[in-house]
């Protein structure tokens, strides 16, 4: 099983990495048993969701060189699937979530298919159209609630694995984290596989990619298909932690917009970055926009900073923080 | 039978006839030069045949197989490899990961196609570059990493289209010595288009020569270069004149 070795294969890295990885896992695992708030807690399951919508976006806007802003769309699949599905058929969330993953790759070969005839620009405009459509039809489709939403309501005595209902949080935190390192050894395998490389040769130059027999359109559809199960399966995940979703906040251009600052800020193309952006923004979306928003009374000023932030990062160093890393690391060579 | 059949290619853009009704072929044993002044339409012969442009008339048959409408990576897959003109370096890909994009096309085992990119990298001589980033090399070396790429495809012929551009002449030197090996060793056809004449001469069995996108000669490198159409396509109609005036023609 090769694919299984090259998932597990850290080979590549460099050892400073590897340790500093291993930390964060001690310190991920070990994080519920700390003192902690339960602000605090939230936060870290936002980190890894994002974490996670971030590998997931990172696989077509930083290995395949195309800024999408389309992908709380998935988010939305994902969370409305598990929750009609819970609510109408009492399915659970094991079976739910794969079929909320289903029907979101399915949803991404449909419109990917015209989306990758589109470059630069007017690819990042026509996710966001896609997106928003999307959303508007969920705003007025009474089977799921329209604009209100759906609740899922309380099945039976918690802990209640087959539904994910917990009275505490960390388990939720600690099936997220199992998704999370899923997710990241999934990441790795990628990197190292085929398509991967390909990826990694179209963005390079497409034309070189295409003599070396490489069909870019189809590759790009196939990576956006893969994306689109990472950030489905935490969308489904989202509507069993948030008990209720409605259309606004799993749909909205503002997550679509947060999910790629995530990862364009922590370093597009690379595997640590949409792990390092989350672990800054999410923070500082929760701790500083929320003293920012109450006691400071700048309500607002947060999504001003994080204009900001997409500027800086633009003009700076558009391999955004771990570019800086790899800089450092290129210049002590 | 040939390796490369090319029929009647026609190539216009709007009213500009890049090629006109330009017919040869290539065995799958030779080594064929393509010359011609600048625009003479080399380069859009090459995109012709490669399927990166559709053809306006005429047909490639490539291997046995009718290729003409194919998109350019489904010729690839048959064997037809390129270099490009303007080479890019890739920023995010090591040397030897860039290889392996080339022999990616035959195998889906990372570990198969690191295997075929050493081997390949090594028969060049430059395994030694495996580990380093594009952007660190030498133009010459970035050129031999753009020709393992393609080489790691194995494919049954390669389309060279001025790889010997902005180098010295000692690295084109070593540049001829090494595609000789190519053509001997691996037995690759190949068909080059160059500005540097004397790499032509010096390597292709058979040289043709297009002028504004047609074909003016087909032959021996000696005897072409004698050929009066060739010399006036290269030099002007006064430099013929003046030939047959000192009786050299």
């Amino acid at each position: 099983m090769e694919a299984v070795k090259n998932a597990f294969d850290f080979g590549d890295m460099p050892r400073s990495e590897l340790g500093l990885a291993a930390a964060a896992l001690a310190f991920l695992l070990w994080f519920p048993a700390m003192p902690h708030s339960s602000f605090g807690m939230a936060t870290m399951i936002q980190f890894l969701m994002f974490s996670l919508y971030g590998m997931g976006w990172n696989l077509i806007g930083g290995y395949g060189g195309q800024v999408d802003l389309g992908k709380a769309q998935y988010v939305g699949i994902g969370a409305y699937t598990t929750a009609v599905m819970m609510i109408r058929w009492d399915v659970p969330f094991w079976f739910s979530m794969p079929v909320g993953m289903a029907l979101a790759v399915g949803w991404s070969f449909i419109i990917g298919y015209p989306l990758f005839r589109l470059k630069g620009h007017y690819f990042a405009i026509a996710t966001i159209a896609t997106s928003l459509v999307l959303k508007d039809l969920f705003e007025v489709w009474d089977f799921v609630g329209g604009a209100r939403g759906l609740e899922i309501p309380m099945k039976g005595d918690m802990p209640n694995w087959l539904y994910l209902q917990f009275r505490e949080d960390y388990y939720y935190y600690y099936i997220l984290l199992g998704m999370f390192l899923i997710g990241l050894i999934y990441m790795n395998g990628f990197r190292h596989s085929r398509l991967g490389y390909q990826l990694r040769a179209i963005k390079d130059n497409e034309h070189v990619a295409r003599s070396l027999g490489i069909d870019v359109h189809w590759s790009k559809i196939k990576a956006y298909a893969v994306a689109t199960a990472y950030v489905a399966m935490v969308g489904s995940f989202h509507a069993c932690y948030n008990f209720n979703i409605e259309p606004e906040d799993t749909m909205s251009l503002d997550l679509s917009v947060l999910i790629a600052m995530m990862a364009m800020l922590g370093g597009a193309g690379s595997m640590w970055g949409p792990i390092i952006g989350a672990a800054i923004l999410v923070p500082m979306k929760n701790y500083l926009g929320s003293w920012l928003g109450g006691q400071a009374g700048f309500a607002g000023m947060d999504l001003a900073m994080y204009g900001l932030i997409i500027m800086v990062i633009a003009a700076a160093q558009p391999r955004g923080v771990y570019g800086i890393v790899e800089a450092v690391r290129a210049r002590r060579r | 039978m040939a390796l490369l059949q090319v029929n009647n290619v026609t190539k216009r853009f709007g009213g500009l006839v890049a090629n006109h009704e330009v017919s040869f072929q290539v065995d799958q044993d030779e080594v064929v030069g393509l010359i011609g002044p600048n625009g003479a339409g080399k380069t859009t012969l090459f995109n012709c045949i490669a399927g990166f442009y559709p053809l306006t008339s005429g047909n490639v048959v490539f291997d046995g197989e009718n290729i003409t409408g194919l998109s350019d990576f489904q010729v690839a897959r048959l064997g037809l490899a390129r270099t490009f003109q303007i080479f890019q370096a890739s920023g995010d890909l090591k040397v030897v990961e860039n290889v392996m994009v080339g022999s990616f096309m035959r195998t889906s085992s990372r570990g198969g196609a690191r295997e075929v990119a050493l081997e390949v990298m090594d028969f060049l001589g430059i395994v030694d570059t495996a580990g380093e980033m594009m952007t660190e090399l030498p133009v010459a070396a970035q050129k031999r990493v753009a020709l393992a790429t393609a080489l790691a495809s194995d494919p049954k012929l390669l389309l060279l289209d001025e790889v010997g551009a902005g180098l010295n002449p000692s690295e084109i030197d070593g540049l001829i010595e090494l595609l000789q090996r190519v053509h001997g060793e691996r037995g690759v056809a190949l068909l080059l288009t160059e500005h540097v004449l004397e790499m032509v001469m010096k390597l292709s069995h058979r040289v043709i020569v297009l002028e504004s996108g047609r074909k003016i000669a087909e032959g021996e490198p000696a005897t072409v270069v004698k050929d009066p159409e060739v010399v006036r396509a290269y030099l002007g109609d006064h430099y013929v004149k003046r030939q047959k005036e000192n009786g050299d023609a």
